[in-house]
């Protein structure tokens, strides 16, 4: 008896809790819909809502995605704000959960009726954060959401913030390889690739690419994550003597693998490396200073980058944060950006609303620190990465033309051991 | 031909390594019947603590070892003393699987607080060195690493061996209550047993951040190897953790760099399997207790 009255108390409170959730769901939707704040009320001010990774596996990156809102923030007030309304940040963390992830942006936008929605980190996230914004007709704009899946949902109210598609990140190595005169280019190549869903898919596109313009695989491996030793995956790419080396690498595997490579005395002519060595100040603390020389990697910002306010953001950055250029994460560059763009579609149209961004963002060409930005219907960006490169301790854009600070360095040179 | 001559190299080289964490694993279980879930957090902040030493005041990471290792026995002390003392004898075997993944859980919470999520390596200035022998390389820090992990064993063996302190901890493994009765005080064995096991895992530490980047959260892919090397060689026995570290790591090097980086984890669970099969005990696991 006892049992059944707790079971009916049970029901009971379910019930109230689905019927309650469900009328805020259909309220919330009722209000927002369409729009999600008003248009140029000027005086109240212009809340934005984001969910980002504090805590969990994607703190690091989140707390630098958190850093690029917020300097947006501070720099746009300090300048009086978006179409005379300051902007007001409500972050709130996820701890890096796909499920909290939604409940989050649910709250944000039912209970605490935030006028725009920025994006979480990582593709993992995005997805279903991507689905509540879209419920609710906001316009979301995601720093680091690149992956195939994202753009497979084919939304219209997303944009990826980034000047490519992650797994298109490689293409500019292709470009600037197939671009060397024929007998400067690699005629053979080894792959090894993490498995992952960044890692992989990267490297298989480049060799793809390789592959049609006649560079030989000599050597394809996938090795799972868990592989701790490099060594002997890195013993059997020497052994084939490859021009180019390309690594479909994140971080741990990236340094690992160099490592490896000085230890077996094996410098390949070209070394890419799609993760890892792109991390300014991670990479030649792990490999050592003198090993990093000649390696390139994918990159959108990069320090001394002269696109549109990359100047203002890496003064503004050091300001608050302190550090130099070289130990801002580039996340926090993506996050800025992000606010950028909501900045220039306000100036262009005078009106910073939802269905004002996601209409206007689908034309035209928008200049921001990674790049001029533009996308797909699916929220795909059209654009190119540029490549950069190590040479005498510092990461330089070497390739396209239009951003190199220096002469690309070919063939690598040897290790310092 | 030359991948699998250098595979071979490589394996037998970082068999050591993994010989001196497994070695400490098995006296754990030899002596307390504890299966040590904790023992690959503990080579991590063996790790850790070597690399700090390593950056804070310059030290090498072998010369940092006499002073990571007494830190880390003492560590070993306290876990048994407050974790592993109060379980009842009865049921310590499966109740400490529990308690020591617990133990290794909060080792990788602290860790990542004192030293966040990042990856650490340690950087010294031979780390990338090797020599060319018939067209091979020999790396020196897998080779250095070699000779310490047989330092290491070797004074094992004596200390189990030879002295006093070893004799109780054998008579503890062998017969407990006759032990007891003799004079043994079992609880001050056991600590010490189990501060010995972690010292071992300290030694390792050092060489594992010279060798591989690490963080707090890598004790993971460590406890797997280390159990089943520990089952390969039998429960218990250190000489059969020397030889179950030197299968998994050959067959993984070779498989690695012949075969595919896929199948060389899977390659040593097979090997594994075929053993357990034909010996349920392990290779050198002894139907009676008393098998250090």
């Amino acid at each position: 008896m006892i049992r059944s009255n707790r079971t009916h108390l049970a029901l009971a409170v379910g019930a109230a809790a689905l019927l309650a959730a469900g009328c805020a769901n259909s309220g919330g939707g009722g209000g927002d819909a369409g729009g999600g704040g008003g248009d140029a009320g000027g005086g109240s001010p212009l809340v934005i809502g984001a969910s980002v990774s504090l805590t969990g596996d994607f703190s690091d990156s989140g707390k630098a995605v958190q850093r690029g809102y917020q300097l947006w923030a501070d720099t746009v007030n300090a300048a009086g704000g978006i179409l005379g309304r300051k902007v007001q940040l409500t972050i709130v963390d996820d701890a890096s959960s796909p499920t909290q992830v939604v409940t989050n942006y649910q709250n944000l936008i039912n209970k605490d009726h935030v006028d725009l929605a920025f994006g979480p980190f990582s593709t993992l996230l995005t997805i279903p954060a991507s689905q509540v914004a879209k419920r609710y007709g906001y316009a979301f704009l995601a720093p680091a959401g690149g992956g195939p899946k994202v753009f497979e949902q084919n939304l219209d109210n997303y944009f990826f913030v980034q000047p490519a598609p992650t797994v298109q990140s490689g293409d500019v190595f292709v470009n600037y390889v197939l671009g060397l005169p024929a007998d400067q280019r690699p005629k053979t190549a080894a792959y090894a690739e993490l498995d992952d869903p960044f890692a992989t898919p990267l490297a298989e596109n480049i060799r793809t690419k390789l592959e049609a313009a006649g560079v030989r695989t000599v050597y394809k491996q996938v090795y799972p994550s868990e592989t701790m030793d490099m060594s002997p995956v890195m013993a059997a790419v020497a052994a084939q003597h490859p021009d180019a080396l390309i690594a479909g690498t994140q971080n741990e595997d990236a340094y690992a693998q160099i490592k490896s490579l000085v230890q077996l005395k094996f410098s390949p002519k070209f070394l890419f490396q799609s993760n890892g060595a792109n991390s300014p100040l991670e990479f030649p603390d792990k490999v050592g200073a003198g090993n990093t020389e000649g390696i390139v990697a994918p990159a959108d910002w990069y320090p001394g980058s002269t696109a549109a306010g990359s100047a203002d953001f890496t003064a503004a950055y050091i300001k608050k944060y302190g550090g130099d250029a070289q130990s801002i994460d580039d996340s926090s560059a993506e996050a800025y950006a992000v606010g950028q763009l909501v900045s220039a579609v306000a100036a262009k149209t005078n009106k910073v609303d939802n269905a004002t961004i996601i209409g206007a963002l689908h034309s035209g060409v928008w200049p921001t620190l990674l790049g001029d930005l533009s996308w797909s219907a699916n929220g795909a960006p059209k654009g190119e990465f540029n490549l950069v490169q190590w040479q005498k301790g510092k990461l330089l854009p070497v390739y396209p033309q239009k951003v190199a600070q220096a002469a690309p360095e070919q063939p690598k040179p040897g290790w310092a051991g | 031909m030359h991948a699998l001559v250098q595979g071979l190299i490589l394996g037998v080289l970082t068999a050591g390594v993994y010989a001196l964490m497994a070695s400490g694993q098995t006296l754990i279980f030899g002596v307390m019947r504890v299966v040590n879930m904790a023992q690959g957090a503990m080579v991590i902040l063996g790790a850790y603590l070597a690399y700090q030493l390593f950056v804070s005041f310059g030290l090498d990471p072998f010369l940092a070892t006499p002073i990571t290792t007494v830190a880390l026995f003492f560590v070993g002390v306290a876990v048994q003393w407050v974790f592993l003392r109060p379980l009842h004898a009865d049921d310590r075997s499966q109740l400490s699987v529990l308690v020591t993944f617990a133990v290794a859980l909060l080792l990788e919470g602290v860790m990542s607080v004192v030293w966040s999520t990042n990856d650490r390596s340690i950087n010294t200035s031979y780390a990338n060195d090797s020599w060319t022998v018939l067209g091979y390389q020999i790396t020196a820090v897998r080779l250095w690493a070699f000779l310490l992990s047989l330092f290491a064993l070797g004074a094992l063996y004596l200390l189990l061996n030879r002295t006093r302190l070893g004799r109780a901890i054998r008579a503890s493994v062998q017969n407990p209550e006759s032990a007891r009765l003799l004079g043994v005080e079992a609880d001050r064995v056991s600590a010490i047993g189990f501060g010995l096991g972690t010292a071992t895992a300290a030694a390792a530490g050092s060489i594992y951040g010279l060798l591989y980047p690490f963080n707090s959260g890598s004790h993971y892919d460590l406890i797997s190897r280390l159990l089943s090397i520990v089952l390969l060689g039998g429960l218990g026995s250190v000489g059969g953790a020397a030889v179950g570290a030197l299968v998994i790591s050959v067959s993984s090097a070779v498989v690695a760099a012949t075969v595919s980086p896929v199948w060389s984890e899977m390659t040593f669970f097979v090997v594994l399997l075929l053993v357990l099969l034909v010996r349920p005990r392990g290779l050198f696991g002894s139907t009676v207790r008393g098998a250090i």
